[in-house]
């Protein structure tokens, strides 16, 4: 009987794991990241690791280069009329990846999604926009309300992707963007595995002739940092993304990887809620800023791999004002401060969510808030909890990060400092009507020497008023195979994946 | 024969334990704070994108009617949809049982001899410098964080030997193998000791009782008592503790998943928790509570077998 | 049988007659309770004293066992955490061992619809993976160590209940207590007077390891980031967050690590002695 059951057991366990042997796979460049992907529609999320593969499945009209210019892609050719109102883009001959060509209609379809759809994660790129028309097969027509400068570096964000109108009528949303979706980018799905990689190939259509020079990539989900480190020092991945700071001298030494600095437009930041006491008060806010060192807590952090931060917005942002001086390190003057608010006695709740950068930046912050008399405590939460509280402003302070998708500063300001934009300033609360009004100023003047002024006097405001304080400017530490050439992450978030070659 | 109505009757009352625990699970989800829609979309969106996502999966009727819905899907053998990645619950549970599953057997085969061995050793070498070893050896790997023995030996067998791959789970059998060998050493080293703990204090035990003492008796020569009646009857409580901790992996290896990236079903439950996919949390209590009786059930009709002495 | 032949005897038992290891395991335990109580006093340091140019530094003679990421003193930590960690043996082991010890006494002696309803709220929680139910726990009541430890007493309880009952229905059956049941004693009487002595035993020792067992949970839980709130010393996160330095700064995570395997090797030690003792 005993036997009997052992080799009943033995069968199911061959059954089990006799999955067909594949053939030795494809070489294929394989990219792990901390964040996941939840969904192959780009009108749907706005999360970290969606973005990331957006821009690999769905091309866009225009791209921006390594150069940080706007380059042509499914728009062959554009023009702009005279009032600035109305872009007309000429379609380039290109194909989806099942064949079938990718029209004007696909991209009004595709555009007006991301602009109407209700659902849609992140309509604000296309907030200028009045109307989105196919005028021929190959002619898209934008009517914006009024002027609107960055009108064309919001078209290069990661939503901005084209997808195939005929597909999604003919499958339905659902089974269209999680079953092998139509693609216009460079690569097709072959395989997603949710919570654990995603397969691609690549698409045959893609309208660049030659790319992607690498025909299969992985993306994998690994959540550990230590994880990945080890993986790419094997070789079973080619990049990683989050190298923590501490890790970046010994990376240095490794002879098959490579640790690349990228640049970013990160910025790390406290957000302090100006909906309740005591941070309500603006000399509260300002004390709570001058209690903090932060070019020590950059250096403690990053091990001095960041810039220490000086405005509110990201320093890698066009427009972004080097000369101001930042909100200077002045324990007297912030204890003097905090006597004028009278808030010298609330305990304030620094929250927190799971990550150990986070909560290093609060035991940093308490110690020196504690040296000017703000007594504080820590509160830390998962990720959910985390969203949930700073959404409804049940916080006092929370250091974080956030990161703008285009150099431009309009999205930028519109997220995090603008009280009247719908994000109520990164849900700090913060509220000024002249910040509000420079924003609408921002976009309207098309002169760039006029508009970096705009830009320089919100970020003066912000700064002084102290609607966030600003901690340091990351770059993006990742770390590739150095068998894998011309692999990058931008700014934007987007990987060069199209680009890249194995070789050596 | 009896057999078969013990396996009916402990199935009927698995009825109303995964009932009980399908509802206290759904309670305890809707309590927690946490939005799944604001996971979903990303940080940018607007108050009014995120009310219309919730009115799509439903998130926002009250939740006696959305514990009604699960129940009348759940009759029907429904475990309903993702609601991160709008596919079948029962596809992703699918998706992640191979691997952990496979590790669960790994780690059985590699702590089984193990522990017979030293525990063996341990208990007739009582009080010597062995039995000596082999306990602070274990108490060492019994206390040790999980997770900082798996970073240890990924790093050392892993990224400065090379001998393993220190992630995933490859593909066919030898891949297998090979990609799961550091996560079920980690996950040995505290279960070993476990075992053998217990193991040698049967033997121990039964190596004083009063059918052990009436063979010697009768002049049985030592080996042969150890063997024919020592053993046998000190394995049956280490055979309980084994399917207790079987039971346990299948839903535990939770940190050796994450450590050593392994696609396996603790990661994605942890993944489900973070994320607040009520509806994949749910399916996956469901499936550790049906995986738990069942290695019971199997543990309890393996006692039959070794010692048909014993009824259920 | 055995546990029944040997009641009554191991109270009077000489403490020179202890097994060695019992001797060692509760000299250890006594170690890290005094450097606990007295943790002010051994301490060099204030254990949440940051020193923000001073991180990550190399054991010293200032720093015996270096500085964390936030520039504390690893020793000071070390010691204060004992604090914690012994709070949360007691916490994380007397509920769980209270309650357990009470449903299997229950179930086990008194049998039929009392034993069946225990029994089913046994299965349920047996099956109830435990991450949800403190991930739930620590999100409902809010987040810190006493919630943890309500979602230890919530799952903790079942193996003790198993345990107490396994050895009641042995004892129930035995002369021991057929004899006190014709003399006439009630079955509260007996249970507490004559059951629970005799099978609390194989209860105790297995409070040692369960105690053990709290810490470890607890360091898991830190490694997940959701263990005791910062800025607050515990041994287990200590691990937890140094292993992000463990290349660059080993003391970090190397002596936390030793201070638990020291107090689990105690504990273990004492499990083993008790066993031995009371056997």
């Amino acid at each position: 009987m005993l036997r009997r059951v052992a080799f009943a057991g033995a069968l199911a366990l061959a059954t089990l794991f006799a999955a067909p042997e594949q053939a030795p796979a494809q070489d294929a460049i394989r990219i792990a990241s901390p964040y996941q992907t939840t969904t192959l529609d780009p009108m749907r999320s706005a999360a970290a690791g969606n973005i990331e593969v957006y821009g690999l499945l769905y091309a866009r009209l225009i791209n921006r280069d390594a150069q940080d210019q706007l380059q042509p892609a499914l728009a062959e050719s554009w023009e702009v009329s005279d009032d600035q109102r109305i872009y007309t883009f000429r379609l380039r001959d290109a194909k989806f990846s099942d064949g079938s060509p990718i029209t004007a209609e696909d991209v009004a379809f595709s555009l007006n999604r991301v602009r109407t759809d209700e659902r849609s994660a992140y309509p604000a790129p296309l907030g200028s926009v009045e109307d989105i028309a196919a005028k021929d097969e190959k002619t898209v027509v934008f009517t914006l309300k009024a002027p609107f400068a960055p009108f064309l570096s919001n078209l290069d964000v990661w939503n901005m992707g084209v997808v195939s109108k005929k597909d999604v009528d003919a499958r339905g949303e659902d089974k269209a963007f999680t079953e092998n979706p139509v693609t216009s980018g460079p690569y097709m799905v072959k395989e997603w595995r949710p919570n654990d990689r995603l397969i691609l190939t690549a698409n045959p259509n893609y309208w660049r002739e030659g790319y992607p020079k690498t025909a299969n990539a992985e993306l994998l989900e690994v959540s550990e940092a230590k994880t990945r480190l080890g993986m790419v020092q094997t070789g079973e991945v080619d990049a990683i993304r989050d190298v923590p700071w501490s890790e970046v001298d010994p990376l240095k030494t490794q002879e098959n990887v490579e640790l690349k600095l990228e640049p970013s437009t990160v910025i790390y930041m406290v957000l302090l809620n100006s909906k309740r006491e005591p941070f309500s008060n603006a000399k509260a806010r300002q004390a709570a800023a001058h209690a903090i060192d932060n070019k020590a807590v950059t250096q403690a952090v990053t091990f001095g791999y960041a810039e220490p931060a000086n405005t509110t917005l990201p320093g890698a942002i066009d427009f972004h004002d080097d000369q101001h001086p930042g909100i200077s390190y002045d324990p007297a003057k912030a204890k003097q401060l905090l006597q004028e608010s009278g808030m010298g006695d609330r305990e304030v709740t620094i929250l927190i969510g799971t990550s150990a950068t986070a909560e290093q930046i609060a035991v940093l912050m308490q110690a020196q808030w504690n040296a000017i008399g703000l007594k504080s405590k820590i509160q830390k939460v998962d990720g959910s909890a985390w969203w949930d509280l700073v959404a409804k402003g049940e916080y006092d302070a929370s250091p974080t990060w956030w990161y703008n998708e285009t150099p431009d500063p309009d999205l930028a300001v519109r997220w995090a400092l603008c009280g009247t934009c719908g994000s109520d300033s990164f849900y700090t609360f913060y509220t000024n009507p002249k910040v509000d009004e420079l924003t609408e100023q921002g976009t309207a003047e098309q002169d760039p020497q006029k508009r970096a002024e705009i830009y320089k006097e919100i970020q003066r405001i912000t700064t002084e008023e102290v609607s966030q304080i600003p901690l340091y400017y990351p770059p993006y530490a990742n770390a590739y195979s150095k068998r894998v050439q011309g692999l990058r992450l931008t700014p934007s978030l987007q990987w060069t994946l199209e680009e890249a070659t194995i070789g050596g | 024969m009896q057999t078969l109505s013990l396996l009916v009757n402990r199935l009927l009352q698995l009825l109303p334990v995964l009932l009980g625990i399908a509802i206290v699970t759904f309670l305890l989800l809707k309590l927690t704070p946490g939005d799944p829609a604001r996971l979903l979309v990303g940080d940018r969106a607007s108050e009014e994108t995120l009310a219309a996502v919730r009115q799509e999966y439903g998130l926002n009727r009250p939740w006696p009617v959305q514990l009604g819905t699960y129940f009348g899907k759940l009759a029907q053998g429904d475990l309903g949809e993702s609601i991160r990645f709008r596919k079948p619950v029962s596809g992703l549970i699918l998706q992640f049982l191979p691997p952990t599953i496979f590790l669960v057997l790994y780690v059985v085969s590699l702590t089984v001899p193990t522990t017979l061995l030293l525990a063996i050793a341990a208990a007739r070498n009582h009080g010597g410098w062995a039995d000596q070893a082999i306990r602070v050896f274990g108490v060492c790997g019994f206390t040790l964080p999980v997770f900082w023995v798996a970073i240890m030996l990924s790093r050392l067998f892993g990224v400065e030997l090379g001998w393993f791959p220190v992630s995933g789970y490859g593909t066919g059998f030898l891949e297998h193998l090979h990609h799961l060998f550091l996560p079920a050493l980690t996950t040995s080293i505290w279960l070993v000791p476990v075992m053998v703990q217990s193991l040698r204090a049967a033997l121990l035990e039964k190596s004083e009782a009063d059918f052990v003492t009436a063979a010697r008796s009768k002049g049985l020569p030592e080996r042969g008592v150890f063997w024919r009646h020592i053993l046998p009857n000190a394995l049956l409580p280490t055979l309980h503790l084994l399917g207790v901790m079987v039971a346990y992996l299948i839903g535990g290896t939770i940190i050796v998943e994450a450590v050593y990236a392994v696609p396996g079903l603790g990661r994605l439950m942890v993944s489900s928790i973070l994320s607040r996919d009520y509806s994949v949390v749910q399916g996956l209590t469901l499936f550790f509570a049906l995986a738990t009786v069942l290695v019971t059930l199997l543990v309890d009709i393996a006692t039959t077998l070794i010692d048909p002495r014993v009824r259920l | 049988m055995s546990v029944l032949a040997q009641h009554g005897l191991s109270a009077r038992r000489a403490v020179s007659s202890w097994p060695g290891t019992l001797v060692l395991g509760l000299l250890i335990i006594g170690g890290w309770l005094l450097l606990a109580i007295f943790a002010p006093l051994a301490a060099p340091f204030d254990p949440n004293a940051v020193d923000i140019l001073h991180i990550l530094e190399a054991p010293s003679l200032t720093h015996w066992f270096g500085t964390d990421q936030a520039g504390r003193d690893v020793l000071s930590r070390t010691i204060f955490a004992a604090r914690v960690d012994l709070f949360m043996c007691v916490m994380g082991v007397v509920p769980p061992l209270l309650i357990g010890v009470t449903v299997g006494l229950v179930s086990g002696y008194l049998g039929g619809v009392a034993d069946a309803v225990l029994m089913r709220i046994y299965d349920v929680t047996v099956a109830f993976p435990f991450f949800v139910l403190v991930l739930a726990i620590v999100g409902v009541l809010g987040p810190g160590l006493g919630n943890f430890f309500i979602a230890l007493a919530l799952v903790g309880w079942v193996t003790y209940a198993r345990l107490m009952r396994a050895e009641v229905l042995v004892i129930k059956t035995s002369e021991y207590a057929l004899a006190a049941r014709s003399l006439g004693f009630g079955p509260l009487t007996i249970m507490l007077r004559h059951v629970l002595p005799n099978a609390l035993s194989p209860v105790l020792v297995y409070a040692m390891t369960d105690a053990v067992l709290v810490i470890l949970a607890g360091a898991s839980l830190g490694f997940l980031g959701m263990g005791a709130q910062p800025p607050l010393a515990e041994w287990g996160v200590m691990i937890a967050d140094g292993q992000s330095y463990v290349v660059r700064a080993w003391w970090i995570c190397f002596f936390p690590g030793l201070a638990a395997v020291t107090l689990g090797m105690g504990l273990a030690l004492t499990g083993d002695g008790l066993a031995r003792l009371l056997r």
